[in-house]
């Protein structure tokens, strides 16, 4: 135990020492304050129209979703997906709550719901990636493999930096959120309610179960599912990383898969078998958000299970074949 | 090797502690899925505007709200604005005061019935409460939505000049819905009906049957203002009869921007 804990401790200083974290906090730091910018140029853009009245800015994009609803051009899923919509929004205005009202934590909680499928893993893969292959392309796993210790604890103690590294980012990136775009749009917030259990079914979204909770509570459950797929997304990433000898091609392959996930759920609503691949079923946050899933049929549920396989099956193949395999040079 | 246990300690600890909240959320979001709980009670909101009582010429400042058809929307308008924002800017320079739209809340191919059940929708409370004005277009879709396939005009069917008589009792009493009910919401608002024309003037075996119906509907749409008082009707039928080509866009059927010009300058000369 005292051993694995080394290990453990060995990686972390490690991954920190070759300025991996650093350069991911420096990302958002020049990043964030780029989409602070944009929104609060979008946010004064809306304020002139609408002389502040969110009610008329609700009242408006419902409109614009029905409007658009009746062109012939637009492909049948998309309307289904406006159609779902116009009903959340019509709910929220029916209960008097302003779904976007002007704040720090809004602002955090839409960063990290756009960021899900591509920010998020690119930033996991910053440091995941060369976890096994940069120890190959710098000859240095021959003193690791050996050393007297297990080559699936050494592994393990890799897997463990990385969940350690993953949980950073993600709190990192919600609170540099949060410290950069206060700045502009004010630390309250917390406290605003927002509507969470819609059920999508088809172009009808059933609002039995709909239930508010405080934008706080919402932050922290969509960071956790957000946490949830960048975990899969590391673990996967593991396994490439133990597979491919280069650090750049592990890369390279992770990024493709994770980019062609993002325009699959765009575009596989006919391709139904296409729930199955871990890509398209990336964004979690979604579910909770109340967003229609990419392909129907999909579900909180169904998503995490697929996920889930997806890891266990990187998970097992990484051990076999870390374990097993030969080191030639 | 002392930076490096330091280092080890701040590290792990933090990201310790960062699993956890993670797995704290992850935890917290499945079972608000699939055991939600009673939600939090919702605050009281601030109360939606609305529009003060007085004259139009007294106000220091004047809310619109837009609602209707495709008109109103400003469909075949190249420049997009179609004759509300015209309106709303001629109005401004006239009467030298500012003139804010509330909301354009015309929908492409509505119909007076389906508009009646939408008058109870918040959002649109709200807005005609909040206005000193409101535009509306309606009836167009009802009257001239072709009888065998139910579908508009715009998309290629043939028009009943007859069945378009038949239809027009049931379309009048619906517009009498509207206008009661738009005038339930909002006791003081001017409520400015911008009449039908027709479209099919050029058509010599169209020209009178449908002209005759249009007239009809502007007649009964007039006598509606009249009763309610302050609500006015907005003559188009006469703008567009000779000179279809030169106003109506090239789907024959709405007006181009400079059709949609002339409409909004008569509402102008009528408001202020």
């Amino acid at each position: 135990m005292v051993n694995l804990l080394a290990l453990i401790r060995n990686e972390t200083t490690k991954v920190w020492k070759k300025k991996r974290f650093a350069v991911v906090v420096l990302i958002l730091l020049i990043l964030i304050p780029i989409f602070v910018y944009a929104q609060m140029k979008i946010a004064q853009n809306s304020a002139d129209k609408f002389n502040e009245d969110w009610r008329s800015e609700l009242q408006s994009r419902i409109t614009d979703n029905t409007n658009a609803l009746s062109s012939n051009r637009i492909p049948e899923e998309w309307k289904q997906w406006r159609k779902a919509l116009v009903q959340q929004l019509q709910y929220y205005l029916d209960h008097d709550i302003n779904p976007q009202t002007p704040n720090a934590v809004t602002f955090t909680r839409t960063f990290m719901d756009n960021a899900v499928s591509l920010f998020i893993p690119l930033m996991v893969l910053a440091i995941a990636s060369d976890l096994v292959s940069s120890e190959r392309s710098t000859g240095t796993i021959k003193m690791l493999l050996t050393r007297p210790v297990r080559r699936w604890r050494i592994l393990f103690s890799k897997l463990a930096t990385l969940t350690l590294y993953v949980s950073l980012i993600l709190v990192v990136t919600v609170l540099l959120c949060y410290a950069i775009s206060g700045l502009v749009f004010g630390y309250a917030g917390w406290g605003e309610p927002v509507f969470v259990g819609f059920h999508i079914r088809g172009a009808d979204v059933d609002t039995a179960n709909v239930h508010a909770i405080t934008q706080g509570v919402y932050l922290l459950m969509q960071s956790g599912l957000i946490w949830f797929s960048a975990m899969v997304v590391a673990i996967i990433a593991l396994m490439v990383s133990v597979l491919v000898r280069s650090t750049a091609a592990s890369f390279v392959t992770m990024m493709a898969t994770i980019i062609a996930g993002t325009i699959l759920a765009n575009m596989a609503s006919s391709w139904k078998s296409a729930k199955y691949l871990f890509n398209v079923n990336l964004e979690l946050s979604g579910y909770l958000r109340g967003t229609p899933p990419p392909i129907e049929g999909m579900s909180l549920g169904f998503s995490l299970a697929v996920l889930g396989i997806w890891a266990a099956a990187a998970l097992i193949v990484s051990f076999t074949v870390f374990t097993k395999q030969d080191i030639l040079n | 090797m002392r930076s490096s246990s330091w280092l080890w300690k701040v590290v792990g600890l933090t990201s310790l502690v960062c699993l956890l909240v993670m797995l704290l959320g992850f935890g917290w979001a499945l079972k608000d899925t699939w055991m939600p709980k009673e939600g939090l009670a919702l605050p009281e909101a601030s109360a939606p505007e609305k529009a003060s009582a007085g004259d139009i010429s007294s106000k220091k400042e004047l809310y619109v709200t837009a609602l209707g058809d495709s008109l109103t929307k400003g469909t075949g308008d190249s420049t997009g604005e179609g004759y509300v924002s015209r309106a709303i800017d001629g109005l401004s320079k006239r009467m030298d005061k500012p003139v804010y739209l509330v909301n354009n809340m015309a929908i492409s191919g509505l119909r007076a019935d389906q508009l009646v059940a939408k008058l109870d929708e918040k959002g649109f409370v709200n807005a005609i409460a909040k206005a000193d004005i409101v535009l509306l277009t309606i009836g167009g879709n009802d009257l001239f939505q072709v009888a065998q396939n139910g579908g508009s005009l715009v998309e290629g069917g043939d028009l009943s000049p007859e069945a378009m008589k038949e239809r027009l009792p049931e379309v009048e009493t619906r517009l009498k819905e509207v206008l009661a009910k738009i005038r339930k919401t909002n006791p003081n608002a001017r409520i400015v009906y911008v009449g039908l024309y027709n479209a099919f003037f050029d058509l010599q075996d169209m020209r009178e049957t449908v002209s005759d119906t249009v007239a009809e509907w502007n007649a009964f749409a007039y006598r509606l203002a009249l009763a309610d008082g302050n609500a006015k009707v907005i003559p188009t039928y006469d703008l567009f009869e000779f000179d279809l080509k030169k106003y109506l866009s090239s789907d024959h059927f709405h007006p181009n921007a400079q059709g949609y010009e002339r409409i909004s300058d008569r509402i102008v000369e009528a408001l202020q």
